[in-house]
């Protein structure tokens, strides 16, 4: 525990005294700020429904690029050496720093709480609604980041590791549209399960399923087995 | 507790990447409070031999034991006795001195209350106390080889590994270096590689010479001296005719080769015999050589650990055993 608490806090140290934290709040922000302002005020909708489905698409971006650094800047660095030869377990360093960037992932969301005050003033949103939608989205955003950790720890390079990340999230979230093509019910309801968009559709409307909860956090849980297990044994 | 007898053991260990062979069956050992020397030359295996022992990748075949803790299986444990200073220091950039060195000492396990002693102690040691509030990205090259060695150093190890601790340093801060690794070394057990020989001279017990991934020597320097003492050179400049030269010289029992320089333009010769008997053979070459031409120079050269190392490392280019 306390190994993994170091390594979380030296993440959080990195993050913010480096331009990347910075870089990533601002964009989101200002993109959400975008979308929420042509959601609610041009078209009048006094919800925040269209406004988490476009932070869940901004996220497909951006979680590649707070995820690329976890693993390949530490092998760039020489500092992987260091991390992998302190008395740490592969799930130690996977975990601190995969935390580390879950918090980048809450802050985010946190910031974008601001949007809710005109909501308020202005109309009667449904705060449940709300809430599962925000519940949805820090899932699906722990789940990218996983994906985005194994790809780091997979390459020495930070814009390779971003660039699959970003082609792997992006599949999972299209993978949904497939399902018109497939013949089979058994192809048609995996293809569904596996697509990031109709969990993350269900919990915008306010459904918080639980085999939606499990879909993300199952993917989360498997790429940093994977992770932890690479760490292992590339020894 | 009694504490086992050897800190770092290899036992007949092998790395190989693919089809390449980085370490051929290397086995050595380092006691506690001793300081062994690593030389070899750039791409003998000296870093692959330090990271098998650090942890950082794992043998292919053979035993790596570090505090009685065998590295394929209990390597967390053993690197919780383990410091170790890469090539390169590990540093994150963005971090200042002291954020660093706090993050390795608790990983290292140093208790909350005394953290800070520990880290004053460290930055003592290796004179960082001017930094310990910089961004690392802003130490010069000597101050982030002495803090890499700073966090080594961290938690007081029973073993301490060091990877050319003194590369990029000046001569006071090559001087301070020493003096922290021997120290250090009186209670722990060291290893570090290096390319300076004298350094391997002032401040190792024990020097090993590995070349192409084999170890070809461990002893003490004197010990290597003396080992190599027999398969001595003699060095001499001579006016003569050099196949008549080449025949006399080797007609003296007990040099065993011959090599010589074109003449100079006062015609003379510079020659260089590989002799293999100890006392007397000087002045056998002398008398057969004076006897019939000028001999205007002739010196044993002295068995250095340079002489040693490049004659160990010469000799066996391809890797081929030890003899």
């Amino acid at each position: 525990m306390r190994g993994t608490l170091a390594v979380y806090q030296k993440e959080l140290s990195t993050y913010f005294r480096s331009p990347i934290a910075y870089y990533v709040v601002a964009v989101f922000l200002l993109g959400t700020g975008y979308f929420f302002l042509y959601n609610v005020f041009l078209t009048g909708e006094t919800t925040m429904a269209g406004t988490l489905q476009n932070m869940g698409i901004l996220l497909l971006t951006l979680a590649p690029v707070i995820s690329m650094r976890l693993f390949s800047a530490e092998y760039g660095a020489g500092t992987a050496e260091l991390l992998l030869t302190l008395p740490l377990t592969p799930w130690q360093i996977v975990l601190g720093k995969y935390l580390g960037a879950v918090t980048i992932l809450l802050l985010i969301s946190v910031g974008t709480v601001v949007d809710l005050v005109p909501l308020y003033i202005f109309g009667t949103p449904e705060t449940t609604t709300i809430l599962a939608g925000y519940i949805g989205f820090v899932l699906l955003g722990m789940a990218c980041l996983a994906v985005g950790e194994l790809f780091s720890v997979l390459t020495h390079n930070q814009i390779v590791a971003a660039l699959i990340t970003a082609a792997v999230l992006l599949g999972f979230w299209f993978v949904g549209h497939l399902q018109d093509f497939q013949r089979s019910d058994v192809l048609r309801s995996l293809v569904g399960y596996l697509s990031f968009a109709r969990h993350f559709t269900d919990f915008i409307q306010g459904l918080v399923r639980t085999d939606g909860v499990a879909f993300y956090l199952v993917v989360s849980a498997v790429a940093l087995t994977l992770s932890a297990s690479y760490l292992q044994w590339r020894r | 507790m009694s504490l086992p007898p050897a800190a770092i053991v290899l036992e007949s260990v092998s790395k190989r990447y693919g089809s390449r062979t980085i370490i051929r069956d290397v086995s050595f050992t380092v006691g506690h409070g001793e300081i062994v020397g690593f030389l070899g030359p750039n791409g003998a295996g000296k870093t692959t031999t330090m990271r098998l022992i650090a942890g950082f990748t794992a043998a292919t075949t053979g035993r790596v034991t570090v505090a009685g803790y065998d590295m394929a299986t209990d390597n967390f444990e053993a690197a919780r006795r383990i410091g170790y200073q890469p090539e390169r220091p590990p540093l994150y950039d963005t971090l200042d001195v002291s954020a660093y060195l706090r993050f390795v000492a608790k990983v290292k396990g140093v208790r909350r209350a005394a953290l800070a002693g520990e880290i004053e102690r460290v930055t003592a040691a290796c004179h960082l106390e001017a930094v310990v509030r910089q961004e690392i990205y802003k130490l010069s090259k000597g101050y982030r080889q002495r803090l890499g060695l700073a966090q080594a150093l961290l938690g007081s190890p029973e073993v301490l590994l060091l990877d050319e601790p003194t590369a990029g340093l000046d001569p006071a801060q090559i001087q301070e270096t020493r003096e922290v690794i021997r120290d250090f070394g009186r209670s722990h057990a060291v290893l570090l590689s290096t390319h300076i020989l004298a350094e391997a001279t002032l401040i190792c017990q024990r020097v090993a010479i590995i070349h192409h991934g084999r170890l070809l020597a461990i002893d003490s320097p004197s010990g290597l001296q003396r080992a190599i003492a027999q398969t001595n050179r003699v060095s001499l400049q001579v006016t003569a005719l050099a196949g008549e030269l080449r025949a006399e010289l080797l007609s003296v029992k007990g040099v065993t080769a011959v090599s010589m320089l074109p003449p100079d333009r006062d015609g003379q010769l510079t020659v260089e015999c590989q002799v293999d008997v100890g006392h007397g053979i000087e002045a056998a070459i002398a008398r057969a050589v004076a006897a019939r031409w000028d001999l205007h120079r002739l010196e044993r050269q002295a068995p250095t650990l340079e002489n040693i190392f490049l004659q160990y490392v010469a000799d066996r280019p391809n890797g081929s055993e030890p003899a």
